[in-house]
């Protein structure tokens, strides 16, 4: 009886459902032209050697292994999701596309729909083939009450329309609107149909610490999951991909063991007791102070490394309200430009590693504009601006016309950041400006940034794969909270070329109108640009070897085993080491300088 | 003016607690210094000779660069002037505070990176903090905010907690029973939570720090001057105060307050103590006032996050214990003084 009802639910289920089962009976189209890639540039060494563990570190146990769902999106995801291999695959360098688990890959006309044909090879960790069925599994799974997942119930349901079987290996992915990077939006994932077969309500319970099958280099190993302290990854002997030719050389460790360390201080500690392979020297006082002279790099025994990226970094500055009276003129827009002494900053106070920010979007490769150059600390040019604009300097020598005086409110919220703001103040004094800085908890400073009550926002937006103007700079988000143009920016000639941006799908218009937008937005002053970080710095044993070129382009990590997965250990040099350090024998220390990717 | 010789006595009985006696003169002489902090730390001259002219920029307006022939308008820096009119060798001079710079400013030197550790050559004789403003100067003014601060907050929670605790002893029945019952609720709100809650969505100026303070922390004060005025209610001079017509809040602010007068002075102290451990507490964790203002917490917070450079910490908490041990130190001689426990005894 109950089975009865069930399979009555599941059969009106099974009509019912719009996407996934609707394709069943299509034929593909005639003229599809395919593409492939198989010459993009090799990343990796093709003298690494396989072994090895690599051990690393995470400052807390993942409360899941799901990668949907409630507490999903912790650290530790990133070892998972990066081993879960999409349809296509972006090149790291050149950004073009390279196989993944597709083989060959084509557009549709209405510039909604591309066409892929698997790799026959393609394998699950548990030996299953990956097929077409797979992907449309991805939809109905992503788009199930079940996994708790509001965002990609949303996104597989607003991004993507269908996806269409044409046989085992053939399948096509309609996306609901055209989108000028396609490949973006079209490049999904399998999702493996045998494991979680039909979905149900306890799926968040079940499947909290289930290990599911993936497509990428490493499986975990369930039997070596020490709850609350670590897990190790192990590498997959016959990877179905490891042949690939983008992927030969990457990928070389046996093992990595991620176990649980809270606190940056003990992780230093650990490095230093040889418990870990690595260490990050990013922030400045590491690099300058507390690793400057450690035992271990003065002998010899491990090595610094500092890399630089070209990556796209986020637009971190300075935002001026103009909706406020003091900014709605552009000549003191300027002046306040003029009057932050960035480079004093950077060199006085953060030792120079950091370097000045340029243009609103920077490392967006062809969409940047190089001709864009940030204002400079000049009070010569803020007493010129400020005088053709009426003002006189007061008795305390800030800025004054009428009733008015230039005394504005720098909102913030990093307390790591306060040196940084407390030098500009004081710069900024000289120059006859005063800010005033108010600290905000980090929630209640965005809060007020969108509801446009801040003179000054001292923040970043986090970066996309190309840069986007409407939400920051269009007039249809001015004067309005809750929107993210908190400069009010609201410039009709703007309006009209950030509209043609968005609707236009011709690469080359778009880079031609990005190059103007930026050049607009210098023009306007209501952004300041301030520091990209654009390195990696790291301490690691000896013993670790990494090819010509250390690491990608936009690398997040010199250590990255699954992302980039470009390092290998040698273990002679261990051995080699292991022998010195017991002997008392010592090596030159050495620091490995890349600037293959230096921009400026 | 003649002073009660009750009081008199009471002072010669404060007097002669030595430790609490040198640690008040100890205490003025702080106060003084910090008050007239600007006269030994700071980055103004104290008085400019130039082209036959006086200058004293101390407690003026500032004087822009162009007045000594500088290009810039902006404030002078007289460091460098000094060491111009030196090279250039005439008859202009000026004369330095004992530390040339003041509580904000940065010095960045070249080659070398802040935290700079302690330099009679450079006048940092307690080094600089993380970004590179002087030491000396940061405690200086530091102490001098925390003081107005403590100070403000006495008199404010003082005020309050004394009419009401007067009232409460002095009417009793239900109006006291009311405000008991308020007190305690009251008293049970998470003070800190409330500061963090309210730190977060308005940078918190001194008075609002004040008021914020004052607003939660006045309950204190009632307990004491409730039970006070209990006690005093029935004395007999009260009732003779009542017979002769005397109204309520004359019996109460002509006759019961001065004789509770040395309940209330022997709390100042330690209330000093709780406004400057308060201030520097709030500092320390982030939620007090808003940078750049010069605050011990925030020392304390720069030095425990840069032990490697000692100096930060070290002055700081050695500041801090000065402070604190003379003030309590005080307070046990004005308690002494004001409220002795007299034994006698028998043989």
């Amino acid at each position: 009886m109950i089975f009865k009802i069930l399979q009555q639910a599941l059969l009106a289920a099974f009509l019912l459902s719009p996407g996934p089962f609707s394709g069943f009976a299509e034929t593909l189209p005639a003229n599809i032209k395919w593409l492939s890639n198989n010459s993009s540039p090799i990343i990796a060494s093709p003298n690494a050697k396989k072994g090895g563990t690599y051990r690393t570190y995470m400052t807390s146990f993942p409360l899941t292994l799901r990668t949907v769902g409630p507490d999903s999106n912790g650290g530790f995801a990133s070892y998972l999701r990066s081993n879960q291999m999409s349809l296509i695959e972006l090149h790291n360098n050149t950004e073009e596309i390279i196989p993944g688990l597709a083989t060959h890959w084509a557009y549709g006309k209405d510039g909604k729909t591309m066409y892929f044909k698997l790799d026959q090879e393609a394998r699950w960790s548990d030996g299953t083939p990956v097929t077409a069925d797979d992907f449309l599994y991805t939809l109905e799974f992503h788009r199930s009450k079940h996994i708790v997942a509001p965002w990609y119930n949303n996104y597989y349901t607003e991004k993507i329309d269908r996806v269409i079987k044409y046989d085992d290996h053939t399948l096509a992915v309609v996306t609901t609107k055209a989108d000028p990077d396609l490949f973006l939006v079209a490049n999904i994932g399998p999702t493996p149909k045998h494991f979680y077969g039909e979905l149900s309500k306890d799926f968040v319970r079940k499947y909290n610490w289930k290990v599911a099958p993936n497509t990428g280099p490493y499986q975990i190993d369930a039997k070596k999951i020490k709850k609350g302290k670590s897990i190790t990854l192990e590498r997959k002997k016959n990877w179905w991909a490891k042949d690939l030719r983008n992927n030969k050389g990457r990928y070389n460790v046996d093992k990595i063991q991620v176990s649980v360390v809270r606190d940056q201080t003990t992780v230093f500690e650990y490095f230093k007791k040889g418990r870990l392979d690595d260490f990050i020297l990013t922030f400045p006082t590491y690099w300058h102070e507390k690793a400057k002279n450690l035992e271990i790099y003065e002998k010899g025994y491990a090595k610094k490394m500092w890399f630089y990226l070209d990556q796209r970094e986020s637009p971190a500055g300075l935002y001026l309200n103009q909706d406020k009276e003091i900014f709605k003129d552009a000549k003191l827009r300027y002046a306040f430009a003029h009057a932050m002494n960035i480079d004093k900053m950077l060199n006085g106070l953060l030792r120079g590693d950091y370097s000045r920010l340029q243009n609103y979007s920077t490392g967006f490769g062809k969409y940047t504009n190089p001709k864009i150059r940030a204002r400079t600390f000049d009070i010569n040019k803020v007493e010129e601006l400020m005088t053709e604009s009426g003002w006189k300097r007061g008795s305390d020598g800030i800025w004054n016309k009428g009733e008015s005086r230039y005394s504005v409110k720098v909102t913030y919220s990093f307390d790591g950041h306060t040196p940084r703001l407390v030098l500009l103040k004081e710069e900024a004094k000289k120059a006859g400006i005063e800010l005033r800085l108010q600290r905000l908890d980090g929630s209640a400073a965005f809060k007020s940034f969108l509801e446009k009550k801040h003179d000054v926002a001292w923040m970043a937006w986090s970066t996309s794969f190309r840069p986007r103007y409407w939400q920051g700079f269009h007039s249809d988000n001015a004067h309005k909270p809750q929107t993210n143009n908190i400069t009010n920016t609201d410039d009709p000639e703007l309006d009209k070329m950030i509209m043609s941006y968005r609707d236009s799908i011709v690469p080359k218009e778009r880079i031609a109108l990005a190059h103007k937008i930026q050049e607009k937005i210098h023009e306007i002053g209501s952004f300041i640009p301030t520091y990209k970080v654009g390195y990696l710095r790291n301490i690691y044993w000896r013993w670790w070897q990494f090819p010509e070129v250390p690491a990608t382009r936009d690398a997040s990590f010199l250590f990255e085993p699954l992302a980039n997965g470009l390092f290998w250990m040698d273990e002679e040099l261990k051995k080699e080491t292991e022998a010195a350090m017991n002997s008392g024998k010592t090596f030159k220390p050495e620091t490995i300088i890349d600037k293959t990717f230096l921009v400026n | 003016m003649r002073i009660n010789p009750l009081t008199l006595k009471k002072i010669r009985r404060f007097r002669s607690v030595k430790r609490g006696y040198y640690s008040f003169l100890l205490f003025v002489f702080l106060l003084l210094q910090a008050f007239f902090a600007e006269l030994w730390i700071n980055n103004r001259a104290l008085l400019v000779y130039y082209e036959g002219q006086f200058y004293f920029p101390t407690y003026r307006s500032m004087i822009p660069g162009s007045v000594f022939m500088l290009p810039y308008e902006y404030e002078t820096n007289y460091r460098a002037l000094q060491k111009r009119f030196e090279k250039e060798g005439g008859d202009n001079f000026l004369i330095m505070p004992l530390v040339p710079y003041n509580a904000f400013e940065m010095d960045l030197q070249e080659s070398k990176f802040p935290p700079l550790p302690p330099s009679i050559t450079d006048r940092h004789f307690l080094g600089t903090d993380a970004i590179g403003r002087d030491m000396v100067a940061r405690l200086v003014y530091g102490f001098r905010i925390s003081i107005i601060f403590s100070i403000l907050l006495l008199v404010a929670t003082f005020a309050i907690g004394i009419a009401l605790g007067c009232l409460m002893g002095y009417w009793g029945g239900k109006f006291d029973l009311f405000f008991q019952r308020l007190i305690e609720v009251w008293s049970s709100i998470p003070f800190l939570y409330i500061i963090m809650i309210i730190a977060s969505i308005v940078v918190p100026s001194l008075t609002i720090l004040v008021l914020i303070y004052v607003i939660f922390g006045w309950m204190g004060m009632t307990w004491y001057m409730r039970t006070s005025t209990y006690k005093e209610k029935a004395r007999d001079y009260v009732l003779a105060a009542r017979a002769l017509g005397a109204s309520n809040l004359r019996i109460i602010f002509h006759h019961i307050l001065p004789n509770s007068i040395s309940l209330i002075v022997t709390f100042v102290p330690f209330s000093v103590a709780g406004g400057i451990s308060g201030l520097t507490a709030l500092d320390f964790l982030g939620f007090g006032l808003p940078p750049p203002t010069p605050s011990w917490g925030e020392l304390l917070q720069q030095g425990t996050s840069n032990l490697q450079a000692a100096w930060i910490v070290s002055s700081t908490v050695a500041a801090l214990v000065l402070v604190m041990v003379s003030i309590t130190f005080i307070g046990e001689g004005v308690r002494e003084g004001f409220d002795p426990k007299m034994h006698s005894t028998f043989e």
